[in-house]
């Protein structure tokens, strides 16, 4: 009887504690969607920007936070409060909070305007699909014409979501292209020629004169474990599941990368190479490695960027030179490689768009934001190239690659002048894969995608670093593979894939 | 007395054999020596060279030592130094709630004479079994409590813990016999003064092992932080250290994906920093440990000897 009574007791409470909580909860939410109501007609009737309300937009970026950042915000104000008559309000996440912060504001719905989001953090994909962002498509229409003006069509093109834009793309490097990077001192000493170097056999006869001219502890090829060879295939579900389709291919047919010959020769290339002893005994489990930091190395892989030689050879203090494995390719994942979304909470989203849109065209703002201000944290050499004041790497040292157009960005006095253009002609040059633009959705093939995954961190890192003999371990791994149900995944690769191409024409 | 001297030899019937004895402090130390070592690692890899370190990897006794990653920190360090005091003030400010809360919280438990005993044992001991989980905590604390960028979003969300209620409950109950609250009562004590001068003096070992357990948990509480802290001028030691390997891990991850990866790379600190912010996180808390250890001890035994 007591304790029922107590049960009673505790019930109540909760229920009254509960109940003081959710009716809190959806006050709040009506008043949101009131005043966006409410600002959104308001956004409509007015139109031009002299009759704007004031309003503070909060945008969350991702990056170390910067000691001064407010002071850069109080000059930034200043002059977005003269152009659409909005604050800003910047709130920054490290690196590796990121994507779980965004989770939980997202989840709890707290209200903001604008967050940073890509394919590798904060998922775009995932949270345009969820209906955390707001579709763009009027939006840029009717704020961003500029901004559309400015970005190559296939950057939007990259953002798509069943004909719907999710993101608004910074303008950077927009394909993607593997590099052999060389330590260019031994390029030098044995005069080598590395301009054609393309595959992994091209590379072979360099790697043995290194072998067998400089001592054991120069490795020749310094790669860890995730390394693979280039092969001709566009992954449709990353590089690190079998599953692709070729890069010439016109038909779109999506083949089990385990059971083509490219694969097949390019890992007995590789078992030659790691038996002859040009990679370190225990790649197969080497997390990363410290070649750059040692010098004790010949020649590794990189993905590159207009100019990156020089930003590689500055960290490193000696010089680095590469030669490109293949062309340029743009892929879905890697246009949309920085963006900013507009949230669905935002109070006012017109405004969010307008800000974007001078972001991304205002030379003046962009530069304000990643530089900080002329005289405290840098100063003008010539009306393009500045040179960092020691305030900068102290204070106000932000990721300039996330913080929209970057094409619009003073150069340092070491950056070659046409550093810009070079960025302009690279991704003229990029060609797309034949996948570009397609994302493929894995929800009806949850478990199988798993059960590959788990075969593929099994497998595959000692198969393509050669660590295990191709002969044995690839029908072994190709059996492990069809039991974890590979076929059905392609199967429903092709399928959506199929569907996709339907659609594009 | 007179009885035990008879024998010349005595049996201690609680004594294990000299055999087992040797036996036990074996495994017990191999055990204990399993324990430290990582941790002399983590101390004499801080000290190493950091060239040293890239070329053959950790070892125990490095061949070159360093203090530059000392001096590294000691510098550039007024993050490191202003999240010290951060920490600081927090397991403070913590524990010394947190045992306010739970003391009182328990000591009402235990006593008999108190009507809703069972209600609130329950209530208490309800939240053990379910928790509301992440994102309604967040939604009360930031949208209810306006606990955002403030200190106390590291001092309030984990200031109570059912279980160590439940511990002090029977602490109480055990070791604070009836008769003596009763005795207070008819020399004209009231509820405060018997709970304050009588009933805490005596639970000494209690708290202290009640209140060590707070200071850990505040000392190494990293995750409130990680939810509900922005400005750098409140960030505790270990979230910091936390983001700092965070970091570190999503760059090597993800610089396929993010092209100019090596910008952020250039300004992550290396190996020999770290480990030189692990010893220091972790070197003052393990020296106030012994501290703790003589009511640590007295606490365990004075739960078994009673009633």
């Amino acid at each position: 009887m007591k304790m029922k009574k107590g049960l009673t007791l505790a019930l109540a409470g909760t229920m009254l504690f509960s109940g003081l909580l959710a009716g809190c909860g959806s006050n709040n939410n009506t008043n949101a969607a009131k005043e966006t109501n409410n600002s959104a007609a308001a956004g409509n009737s007015a139109g031009n920007t002299s009759e704007l309300k004031p309003y503070e937009l909060k945008m969350y970026l991702i990056g170390g936070p910067q000691k001064d950042l407010d002071l850069v915000l109080k000059e930034v104000n200043k002059y977005t409060q003269e152009k659409i008559n909005a604050t800003l309000n910047i709130t920054m996440f490290d690196w590796g909070d990121y994507d779980k912060k965004m989770q939980v504001i997202t989840a709890s719905g707290e209200p903001y305007d604008i967050a940073f989001t890509s394919s590798w953090t904060n998922d775009f994909r995932r949270n345009a699909a969820n209906g955390t962002f707001l579709g763009l498509n009027d939006l840029l229409d009717k704020y961003g014409k500029e901004t559309k003006e400015v970005l190559d069509p296939r950057f939007l093109e990259g953002t798509k979501i069943k004909g719907e834009i999710y993101g608004v793309p910074v303008n950077k490097e927009l394909g993607q292209q593997w590099v052999w990077r060389f330590n260019k001192k031994y390029v030098d000493k044995y005069n080598m020629d590395i301009s054609n170097i393309r595959t992994l056999d091209d590379l072979e006869p360099l790697l043995k004169t290194i072998k067998e001219n400089e001592p054991g502890d120069i490795t020749p090829l310094a790669v860890p474990k995730g390394f693979k060879p280039f092969m001709p295939f566009d992954y449709v579900l990353g590089d690190e599941l079998p599953i692709g389709v070729y890069m010439d291919s016109t038909d779109g047919k999506v083949v089990n990368i385990l059971e083509t010959p490219e694969l097949a020769t390019s890992l007995d290339t590789m078992r030659r190479l790691y038996t002859a002893g040009y990679l370190r005994p225990d790649v197969a489990t080497l997390e990363g490695i410290d070649n750059i930091k040692t010098g004790k190395w010949f020649a590794d892989r990189e993905i590159t960027q207009p100019y990156a030689e020089k930003g590689w050879s500055r960290s490193a203090g000696y010089e680095i030179v590469t030669s490109p494995m293949h062309e340029p390719y743009v892929y879905t994942q890697s246009a949309a490689g920085s963006m900013h979304a507009i949230s669905v909470t935002s109070g006012d989203p017109e405004r969010a768009m307008m800000f974007l849109n001078l972001l991304n065209t205002d030379k003046y703002l962009r530069n304000l934001l990643n530089y900080g201000i002329e005289g405290t944290h840098y100063k003008k050499i010539s009306d393009n190239v500045i040179e960092d004041l020691p305030a900068m790497q102290d204070s106000y040292a932000m990721p300039g690659f996330t913080l929209g157009n970057m094409l619009l960005t003073y150069l340092h006095a070491d950056d070659p002048a046409d550093k810009w253009d070079a960025f302009k002609k690279f991704n003229d040059s990029s060609k797309e894969a034949p996948t570009f633009g397609f994302a493929f959705d894995p929800t009806p093939v949850k478990t199988e995608v798993a059960a590959i995954n788990n075969v593929t961190k099994e497998f595959m890192p000692a198969l393509y670093t050669g660590s295990v003999d191709p002969k044995t371990y690839l029908p072994k791994a190709a059996k492990k593979f069809k039991e974890a149900g590979l076929d059905k995944v392609i199967a429903e690769v092709q399928k959506q894939l199929d569907e996709w191409n339907q659609t594009k024409k | 007395m007179a009885v035990f001297k008879r024998k010349p030899k005595e049996i201690d019937n609680n004594a294990i054999t000299p055999l087992w004895n040797v036996v036990l402090n074996i495994i017990i130390g191999i055990f204990a020596f399993t324990c430290v070592f990582p941790f002399l690692f983590v101390i004499a890899i801080s000290f190493t060279d950091e060239k040293v370190l890239a070329l053959n990897g950790f070892s125990l006794l490095p061949e070159k030592y360093s203090l530059a990653a000392y001096q590294f920190v000691f510098n550039t360090g007024d993050q490191l130094l202003r999240s010290f005091g951060v920490t600081l003030m927090v397991t403070v400010l913590g524990t010394l709630i947190s045992l306010f809360l739970i003391t009182t919280y328990a000591y009402v438990l235990s006593r008999r004479s108190f009507r809703y005993r069972n209600y609130f044992s329950f209530f208490a001991f309800f939240t053990m079994l379910f928790s509301g989980g992440m994102v309604p905590n967040y939604i009360v604390a930031t949208q209810f409590l306006h606990l955002y960028n403030t200190i106390w979003a590291l001092i309030l969300p984990i200031a109570m813990n059912a279980f160590f209620i439940l511990v002090m409950r029977t602490f109480f109950q055990t070791s604070v016999p009836d008769a003596l609250i009763e005795a207070a009562k008819i020399d004209g004590s009231g509820e405060f003064r018997t709970f304050l001068q009588i009933v805490l003096p005596i639970s000494l070992p209690g708290i202290a092992t009640i209140g060590l357990f707070c200071t850990l948990g505040y000392w190494n509480d990293w995750f409130n932080a990680l939810l509900y802290i922005d400005d750098a001028s409140l960030v505790p030691l270990q979230a910091m250290l936390m983001r700092i390997q965070n970091n570190m891990e999503f760059v090597i991850q993800n610089s396929m994906q993010m092209g100019s990866s090596f910008e952020i790379a250039a300004t992550l600190p290396t190996e020999t920093v770290r480990m030189a912010m692990v010893v220091l996180a972790t070197l003052p808390i393990a020296l106030a440990y012994p501290f703790f250890q003589k009511y640590f001890v007295q606490g365990l035994t004075v739960g078994s000897l009673k009633e």
